[in-house]
């Protein structure tokens, strides 16, 4: 059967598809000398010669600031009223294979037992759609853990580039089937070659089962390895908010004394004031604790709590570190 | 939404008690009648409490699951939330999320003897269990409380205290710290552990309990080892900061434990387990 | 010069004068640079120098690093850039002169992103400090690394920061205001551009501060217009326009144009420019963060 085809011509069909049926169209584009996932209008602004945006798309699963509840406070007492995720129909076009296994990783949390439907209502109705990628940089290392450019799980549509700019369409799931055939008017049937797809190189040194058995062995916790390797960390926190399995937050009122929202926003653990106890005791008193505990969360409690992914090897948090402080660096001494 | 996890219960402050300086108790009851009735939980568990405009802060349910209808929290006024629920008065409303966390397993305990060991703040979440247990005195053996605060002023639930002491069925230990004793102090002067030691309550067949801060948890562990308890059977409860209560925001963990899922109760063969993360 | 800065380092690790030496060293592909702290005097070799030694170290002097400081006295590898913020530190009283040995390099310029060396250092991937600098040669040091420089600065400051910040005062109020409301409108309130300088220094920064909440700490333009506000007054009269801040931030917020016209302006008001004299200290100590007072503490 012949392949199914988006034609770079047709590109702005289908964000005009998507965005005329009340959904919202996510692709990178140029922002600021950067380019970013946001929301596209025009299929013009999309870019499509980039290794990955800098920005993590679990942005539009995972707001960075997410309004829970509303309240007033009046005489009478406390009128809470509850926020509801408005489900519509989210296109993340552009995502790399790597980050698009991260979903699985972030939904493990958030359904841990208690089910967080902001997050999985807003992942029901999303629909990512994945480019392979033809081009890397020394920061990626999705092969070594265990990732590739070929990688399609986690993608609902897979699109391979092709040498004239169009793409080829590979539908993974019920939703990526369904999405296409919502939108069918965007596609098109034919044959067509993909442009070849980038291996980048695997870090040899770095066997992940290695690392694994280490942090198992819960005398790491006192190796003055972690003061050695990650001391220069100056807890700026970049790495995790571009990370795509980062999932942590705060939850704190903003308004006046008397309306307010109740939110939720990213936090991290790289910021000092994450686990400091109102007695002023702080169990990562340190910032190479805190930087121990973001290496344990990707190698150990994802692992082996949720049975998934911590990192995908996106390399994001390498190139958005101030002081290039490379996780891999780290993964070869853990795995020694 | 139908089911929003943030969502704190409304409640209203039905009493307040001032038990030290800084510290107080609340006890609420739900504004929703149905769930006045149905609410439910375990010695142990804890909640999260809300000061609307300020935000929630972690508290145990100091009241015991025994007493239906409503619940207690004792807090010391420490920051930002804790700062705006001291300003609230009787008759005023305020949000609970819970019951959260696992729990003490007190119907394990039946046909034991119990020795609860508090220090300071950390009594509330062991009056939940002393008055679970109290409610339900014949199916357990001797039970020895021992308490001590830093001075006489911050003793927290002074009335219970004397009743306890009043009770023959329990023996109470009280004790504050060098310094902190007052001409009338009828009990001991010292701190908590040395005071256990002293008490030497036997290990056979006893269960403790202890809550406290931090440096007097690590001395008691040690008290009650040299007293013959195993680990198995010391049970205390670990409080690290926590924001979501329910394993989702990521702060709470002790290496890869998360205390907010799978704690707070812990035994102490439990807790030297742990990744050294404190 | 690396050579004879790792000589350098080695005399000083031996003899025990220092404990550490804080500089910089490769990654594992050698294509970045990024911190080391040499406290081994067999490990000086991984001590490099190149016009990719962007980062301004001397945040690892203050004392939101005590591990470091745990460490015993250290030598900081310094361009006359970063000497400056250690002259400010001084002055502030966050350290002594004697407490740190200063190993400073004559300096040709830095790129202004690592990531925009392509093997050779052209003026157009320098950031515009390095066009107007005039400490090239370490104006404070116990060593000095390297052949004097000969370069002067321009008399009248140039570059694209100069420029741009022409450009927007010409914009008038209405137009100053919607182009700083854009470009804060990015912030993703992650204070890396706090973290990485070494003059925000104070344990507890006033965004941390909950009692009241000063700045809400939601990303959304009225919080995020509070934050960058508040960063730019504390460092009013100390910031020395080292860069490090606008290096930092993830969406590019041009934050070298907040501290330059704030240095234009200390500078026509007092005449007064931070980080050269570790003993005068600024006219208008608008903000000092031992002060008692409990807005700024
Ligand atoms: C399972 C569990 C049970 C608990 N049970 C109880 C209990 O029964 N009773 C009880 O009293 N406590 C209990 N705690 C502890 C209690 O949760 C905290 O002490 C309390 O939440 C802190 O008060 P807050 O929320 O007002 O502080 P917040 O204002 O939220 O402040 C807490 C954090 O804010 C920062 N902060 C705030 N103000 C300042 C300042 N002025 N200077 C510097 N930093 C500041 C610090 O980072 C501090 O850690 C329990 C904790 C847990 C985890
Ligand atoms: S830890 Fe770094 S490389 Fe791994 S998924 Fe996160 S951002 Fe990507
Ligand atoms: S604990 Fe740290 S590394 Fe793990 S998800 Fe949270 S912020 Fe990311
Ligand atoms: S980006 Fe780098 S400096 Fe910032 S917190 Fe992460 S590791 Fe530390
Ligand atoms: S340029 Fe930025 S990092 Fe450097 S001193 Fe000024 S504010 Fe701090
Ligand atoms: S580094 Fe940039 S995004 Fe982060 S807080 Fe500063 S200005 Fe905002
Ligand atoms: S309190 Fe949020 S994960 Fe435990």
């Amino acid at each position: 059967m012949a392949d199914r085809i988006l034609k770079k011509e047709n590109l702005g069909k289908l964000v005009a598809s998507v965005n005329g049926k009340g959904g919202r169209f996510i692709a990178p584009v140029l922002d600021a000398r950067q380019v970013v996932f946001k929301d596209v209008a025009r299929a013009e602004d999309i870019v499509s010669d980039y290794i990955l945006a800098r920005n993590s798309y679990k942005e539009y699963v995972f707001p960075q600031t997410e309004v829970v509840a509303d309240f007033t406070v009046e005489k009478h007492g406390v009128d809470l009223k509850s926020r509801e995720v408005e489900a519509r129909e989210t296109v993340v076009l552009g995502a790399r294979p790597c980050e698009a296994t991260s979903l699985s990783s972030l939904r493990a949390i958030f359904t841990w037992d208690y089910i967080d439907e902001f997050y999985t209502k807003r992942e029901d109705t999303l629909v990512v759609i994945t480019v392979a990628c033809t081009k890397a940089d020394e920061a990626c290392f999705c092969t070594t853990v265990g990732l590739s450019p070929e990688t399609k799980t986690g993608s609902d549509v897979y699109l391979l580039e092709t040498e004239s700019g169009d793409y080829i369409v590979e539908t993974m799931t019920e939703k990526g089937k369904a999405f296409v055939e919502r939108h069918k008017a965007a596609f098109t049937e034919g044959g067509a070659k993909a442009k070849a797809l980038v291996m980048p190189e695997k870090i040899g040194t770095i066997d992940l089962n290695k690392v694994g058995a280490r942090l198992k062995d819960k005398s790491h916790y006192d190796d003055q390895v972690w003061a050695r390797l990650t001391r220069k960390c100056i807890g700026c926190g970049a790495c995790t908010f571009v990370c795509p399995t980062c999932h942590c937050f705060d939850i704190t009122d903003e308004g006046t004394a008397f309306a307010g929202e109740r939110r939720k926003n990213w936090d991290a653990c790289q910021y000092d004031t994450f686990t400091l106890h109102a007695s002023g005791h702080n169990p990562r008193h340190y910032q190479y604790q805190r930087w121990r505990n973001r290496f344990m969360c990707k190698f150990n409690f994802y692992p082996e709590k949720f049975a998934s992914k911590g990192c995908v090897g996106c390399g994001r948090c390498i190139r958005v570190c101030p002081v290039r402080l490379d996780i891999t660096e780290v993964m070869e001494e853990f795995s020694r | 939404m139908s089911n929003n996890i943030y969502l704190p219960h409304l409640v209203t402050i039905e009493d307040i008690y001032e038990e030290a300086p800084d510290v107080r108790s609340f006890r609420l009851v739900f504004k929703d009648k149905a769930l006045r009735e149905t609410f439910d939980f375990k010695t142990g568990q804890f909640g999260l409490y809300s000061a609307f405009g300020l935000g929630e802060s972690t508290f145990c349910i100091a009241s015991a699951p025994t007493r239906k209808g409503y619940i207690q929290c004792t807090f010391r006024k420490s920051g930002r939330v804790t700062g705006g629920l001291s300003e609230l008065s009787i008759g005023d409303t305020m949000g609970f999320r819970g019951p959260y966390g696992n729990f003490f397993p007190v119907d394990e305990w039946k046909g034991k003897n119990l020795v609860f060991i508090a220090g300071g703040i950390g009594l509330p979440p062991v009056r939940s269990v002393i008055w679970n247990c109290l409610d339900r005195r014949e199916e357990f053996g001797d039970i020895t409380v021992v308490y001590g605060a830093r001075t006489v002023a911050d003793l927290v639930y002074k009335n219970e205290l004397q009743h306890w002491g009043d009770r023959n069925d329990v023996r109470l230990i009280q004790a504050v710290d060098p310094g902190g004793q007052t001409p009338e102090w009828q009990g001991k002067v010292g701190f908590v552990p040395t005071v256990l030691e002293e008490a030497a309550p036997i290990a056979e067949n006893t269960v403790a309990v202890t809550c406290g801060p931090p440096i007097m948890i690590k001395f008691v562990l040690k008290a009650l080892e040299k007293l013959g308890f195993s680990d198995e059977n010391v049970y205390t409860t670990l409080e690290n900061k926590m924001k979501c209560g329910v394993g989702k925001c990521g702060r709470c963990n002790v290496g890869d434990v998360y205390v907010c899922k799978e704690g707070p109760v812990y035994t102490a063969a439990e807790v030297k387990k742990m990744y050294n993360d404190f | 010069m690396e050579e004879r800065l790792r000589k350098k380092a080695k005399e000083l690790l031996e003899s025990g004068e220092v404990k550490v030496v804080i500089g910089y060293g490769w990654n594992r592909q050698k294509t970045r640079t990024s911190p080391v702290f040499i406290t081994d005097a067999a490990e000086v070799d991984r001590l490099v120098w190149n016009p990719l030694c962007v980062n301004n170290l001397s945040i690892y002097l203050t004392r939101k690093f005590k591990d470091i400081q745990a460490l015993g006295r250290p030598a900081i590898v310094a361009k006359g850039c970063d000497i400056r913020n250690i002259v400010v530190l001084i002055t502030e009283a966050q350290f002594k002169r004697e407490d740190v040995y200063i190993l400073g390099m004559a300096c040709e310029g830095t790129v202004y992103r690592q990531e925009l060396w392509k093997g050779e250092l052209k003026p157009e991937i320098m950031p515009t400090k390095c066009h107007n600098c005039d400490v090239r040669n370490p104006h404070l040091a116990d060593f000095v690394v390297g052949e004097k420089s000969s370069f002067t600065p321009p008399e009248a400051p140039a570059g694209m920061v100069f420029d741009k910040i022409k450009a927007i005062d010409a914009m008038g109020q209405a137009g100053k205001w919607a182009f700083w409301i854009n470009e804060f409108s990015r912030c993703i309130k992650c204070y890396a551009c706090r973290q990485v300088c070494s003059l925000c220094y104070c344990e507890r920064c006033i965004t941390e501060k909950n009692m009241p909440q000063w700045i809400e700490t939601s990303a959304h333009p009225r919080g995020n217009l509070s934050w960058n506000l508040t960063r730019a007054m504390h460092l009013v009269g100390r910031c020395t326009f080292c860069g490090e801040c606008e290096r930092a931030c993830p969406v590019n917020i041009p934050l070298n144009l907040v501290n330059q016209k704030m240095i234009q302006v200390v500078k026509d008001a007092f005449d007064f420019r931070s980080g050269y004299d570790e003993k005068t200290h600024p006219p208008m100590i608008v903000f000092s963060p031992d002060d008692k007072d409990d807005f700024i503490k």
